[in-house]
């Protein structure tokens, strides 16, 4: 065999790991996959990948993965394989049981950032039209609602400014809680790029990541502060620039709100932000945030990406505002090279956010409370629609724990791994009579499911991805769905067993849909993005091909222009004491995705094959603990056991972990402290106690084998 | 700045990175094109449908200019410049084909032969094997006799791609892949002349390196030197 064999035929698709949403072509032999080539024309990547989205594409065919629909009447029975037709049958029969008996309001469900904008869409709409509640959900709930909340408040729109590209016109770069390098690799190289062209680098982060320091791309300053001290220290670099006059008077008498912007000078220029005061506090060097401050605001291009690090906090929303604050006061957006920009963990976060998986708002972020909203949604769907707000999935849990609700529908989520406070998750989930999940594989949480939709991965269906920069992608069917439906024909079904009436002969019937009961995508079609590759939201009458850069002549709010928030800085609860003396921080690494049903079905594992706890060599030390020993971490929360590694990575009384492993269960130690104005959970800070032990017990590993790929 | 990622076209590769300065017009094989000043002659031909045979030169790179397979001859210059490094100049002649380039291009590509076994180029389609086949190349010149890198063995510790150093042609565009598209510099050329290899981090297996397995230098490659294990059924060896 000399040569390689040739592919036969290729489809061009996107990738569905993270944000950065890569263009791919497909290359098929007969039914099967055999390689993946980063297409040159995708507008996010360039031609570019990573090795998630250009290897690790082999989970679908995993020996686990489940192909016929399982029901069963309680999760203490085996589960048993049943038609289509009988799980949804099943599944519908249930759910109006729980309803007649509990009330309409007592199922709801849960979509993930992981399905197509089309199959989101479809979900919400199960939960208002067919369920008749607004108890919808998303995993955006779990990361980004901040994001959503603290632009919408400030400049106006929860979404990216910018395009990818615009990075390449930036002169001074700053990454907040981000490390773009592992966790958005394509973007990542792009940065480093510019870098290398001498563009500055700004790196505010506990961890010494490898954004901060990597071949050819040094951070010119790095503040290494201590987890949730974000808005002090973003308080503090507003502090200068106010101080020294260092803001944009221009731009923000012609675009911004002043008196607001006059009561944020007065707060941000109060003494108490003074570097000399937040410095100590930060754990940061009060001539660093100077420098920082006059480094952002001198630009003459200045932009700021962040992430996780951000949004994961008690005052999640708070930090996100802060960034907007910046980016208004220096005159930072509304054109190339600058903005304010999340960078979002999952491929289609935006979507998900964007397309009214929410229990307070329809696509485009409109209120259900609002009449003339609702009332074009009841008209397209033909059914009167709840007015009434419904419940986040934190508070569907707390309610299942109550005893008032008692079904869900649950589309690619893991919400026993991958939510906080896992005993509580649990609890929710036990007590709950009919849990519908939609998945690939069983997980943590078909433990507790009742009915199992197979569904289909990414590369046997048909629909669109938004990615962080608001991009809508196609995604094509590259081989035929495995247990024989796409997700959005599983969802479509489910509804009319549910006895909605509603058929759809493609996905673009659905984006159609949405195109028609959302301004910004009233200009997207499958038939656009054919032709033109991708478009970015807005697209509309005035924007027929989308709008690469947001602002440029004023924020969408009522008046156009943007606004400043008071971000007081409030020290969140979650404190170190005797008991438990450092602070946990987490994060994700290249070769793993999330909580890993991908990427640990296939040979990323051997990269990285377990969850370290990282600590620093002084608490190593304190703690009698050398490279590669078993340790176990307790907080008020839980404990769990892994195996430590002594870097230079983490400041002394600071450890971190990842959460890609189930058998690590880096969520049983999470405090379930949340954002105050999203409860989006505060997984980036928790007092923890690090303890030395021989060897794991037995049951830390137990659960865990099952998941593990096979090799 | 954009140009060079934004201009690329999928079933194109014009060689050089697209660029964005003001019109330059020129004659390519007495055909008129007009490209943004900074382009290359290589892209100005690709342009105008007079492609140029390359093995070092790919337009997500920066030229390199080491193949020495897309010689041209230029109206008043000395000399066969390589189109890729030479920049277009408003009212250049240029001509991409001739008795003496096809004879230059053989000699150079049989250089590459000299080292590559016969038994590989039978069934192959990578751009190596391609651009032999466009120039009517078909036997083995020199044999097998001489020196060569046939014994090399194969790096295939990374679980989604392999390296054969047997089919390498040190074009350095793997190299400049890692350092240029991905930004991580984990691959280097190690040696000179005939002992020049491709080598990753300290001459170490690539899954042991610095690599971060993003497959950018394994879609560089010209002659499937590093190449997806995937596209393979059952082992990896040479015929």
């Amino acid at each position: 065999m000399p040569n390689p064999i040739k592919p036969e035929k290729s489809v061009i698709t996107t990738c569905a790991y993270c944000g950065v949403g890569c263009g791919f072509k497909a290359e098929t032999r007969g039914e099967k996959i055999v390689r993946m080539i980063p297409w040159k024309e995708g507008k996010a990547n360039h031609g570019h990948s990573c090795i998630k989205g250009r290897f690790a594409y082999d989970y679908y065919n995993a020996p686990d993965r489940v192909l016929t629909p399982l029901i069963r009447s309680s999760i203490n029975d085996p589960w048993k394989s049943v038609s289509w037709q009988e799980a949804f049958d099943y599944a519908a029969s249930e759910f109006k049981r729980i309803q007649a008996k509990f009330g309409v309001k007592s199922i709801g469900a849960v979509s993930s950032s992981r399905c197509t904008n089309e199959e989101i869409f479809l979900t919400q709409k199960f939960a208002r039209a067919v369920l008749g509640n607004n108890n919808i959900d998303n995993c955006a709930r779990i990361c980004h609602s901040p994001t959503q909340f603290g632009l919408t408040n400030t400049i106006g729109a929860g979404a990216a400014s910018q395009h990818f590209d615009s990075i390449l016109q930036a002169d001074v770069i700053m990454v907040v809680g981000a490390n773009p390098t592992e966790g958005h690799p394509v973007f990542g190289s792009m940065m480093k790029r510019r870098i290398r062209e001498g563009a500055k680098l700004i790196v505010i982060d506990p961890r010494k990541t490898e954004t901060v320091e990597s071949a050819h791309c040094k951070a010119d300053v790095h503040l290494a502060i201590r987890p949730g001290t974000n808005v002090a220290i973003l308080d503090s670099i507003a502090h200068v620039i106010v101080r020294e006059k260092l803001y944009n008077e221009a731009f923000v008498r012609a675009r911004c709100e002043v008196k607001e912007f006059e009561n944020w000078m007065a707060l941000v220029g109060d003494d108490k932000y003074a570097p000399e005061l937040i410095g100590p506090i930060a754990n940061v060097d009060p001539a660093d945030i100077r420098k920082v401050a006059r480094m952002y605001a001198g630009g003459p291009n200045s932009t700021i990406y962040y992430g996780l690090g951000v949004t994961e906090h008690s005052q999640g929303s708070t930090g996100v505002m802060c960034l907007g604050n910046l980016g208004l006061s220096c005159g930072m957006l509304g054109r190339e090279g600058v903005g304010v920009n999340p960078l979002r963990g999952q491929g289609n976060v935006q979507g998900g956010s964007c397309l009214g998986s929410w229990p307070h708002v329809f696509s485009g972020y409109r209120f259900v409370t609002d009449y003339a909203t609702r009332s074009s949604f009841e008209a397209e769907w033909g059914v009167t629609l709840d007015a009434e707000p419904g419940l986040r999935l934190p508070n569907m849990l707390d309610a299942a724990v109550a005893g008032s609700f008692k079904g869900m529908y649950i589309m690619g989520e893991d919400p026993v791994q991958s939510d906080p406070n896992q005993h509580h998750v649990i609890a929710a989930m036990k007590s709950m009579e009919c849990v519908v999940l939609h998945d690939l594989f069983l997980n943590e949480t078909s433990k507790y499911a009742h009915v199992f939709f197979p569904g289909s991965s990414s590369l046997e269906k048909d629909g669109t991805f938004t990615n962080a920069e608001r991009r809508v992608s196609r995604v094509r069917k590259v081989i035929e769905p495995l247990a024989g439906l796409q997700d959005w024909e599983i969802t479509v079904k489910f509804m009319n067993a549910m006895g909605y009436n509603v058929s759809y002969s493609n996905p673009g019937e659905v984006l159609d849909e949405i195109a028609r009961l959302s301004p910004n995508y009233s200009g997207m079609s499958f038939a656009l993005i054919d032709r033109i590759g991708s478009a970015q939201w807005p697209c509309n009458v005035d924007a027929p091909e989308g709008t690469e850069v947001l602002h440029r002549e004023k924020f969408p709010r009522a008046n156009g222009l943007g606004t400043f928030m008071l971000t007081e800085y409030v020290p969140t609860s979650e404190r170190t004491s005797d008991r438990y003396p450092l602070l946990l921080t987490t994060g994700r690494i290249l070769t793993q995705y999330n909580v890993g049903t991908q990427t640990r079905r296939t040979p990323n594992s051997l990269w990285h094959p377990e969850d370290l706890l990282e600590i620093n060599e002084q608490d190593a030390v304190a703690c009698g603990v050398r490279d590669g020993d078993w340790v176990k971490m307790s907080s008020k929360f839980g404990q769990i056991e892994l195996r430590a590694r002594i870097s230079e990575r983490v400041n002394p009384g600071i450890v971190y972990t990842t959460f890609h492993h189930a058998k690590s269960k880096a969520n049983a130690v999470t405090s379930d402290l949340s954002d105050w104005a999203t409860n989006c959970p505060e997984y980036k800070v928790t007092a923890v106690d690090v303890v030395r032990i021989n060897a794991p017990t037995e049951d830390a590993s137990l659960d865990a084998e099952r998941l593990e790929p096979a090799e | 700045m954009w140009h060079e990622v934004r201009g690329l076209k999928d079933d194109v590769d014009f060689g050089t990175p697209p660029r964005d300065g003001p019109p330059v017009a020129l004659e390519i094989d007495g055909v008129m094109v007009t490209v943004p000043a900074g382009s290359s002659v290589m892209f100005a031909a690709t342009k105008a449908d007079r492609a140029i045979p390359k093995l070092c030169a790919t337009d997500m790179l920066e030229a390199f200019g080491s193949c020495r397979v897309c010689l041209v001859e230029i109206e008043g210059r000395n000399g066969f410049p390589a189109s890729c490094t030479t920049p277009v100049v408003e009212g250049m002649k240029v001509k991409t084909r001739s008795e003496t380039l096809k004879r230059l291009r053989k000699g150079v590509l049989g250089l590459y032969l000299s080292d590559f076994p016969q038994s590989e180029i039978p069934d192959g389609w990578s751009e190596f094997h391609e651009t032999l086949k466009a120039e009517g190349i078909t036997s083995h010149p020199y044999g097998e006799a001489g020196a060569n890198h046939f014994d090399a063995k194969v790096d295939d510790s990374n679980p989604y791609f392999l390296f054969d150093p047997t089919k390498c042609i040190v074009c350095s565009r793997c190299v400049r892949a890692c350092a240029e598209v991905q930004g991580t510099f984990a691959i280097t050329i190690d040696g000179r002349g005939f002992e020049s290899k491709v080598v990753a981090s300290q001459d170490q297996p690539f899954l042991q390196s610095e690599c971060v397995s993003c497959g950018a230098c394994v879609q560089a490659c010209p002659s499937h030197a590093l190449v997806e294990k995937s596209l393979f059924e059952g082992e990896y060896k040479h015929a």
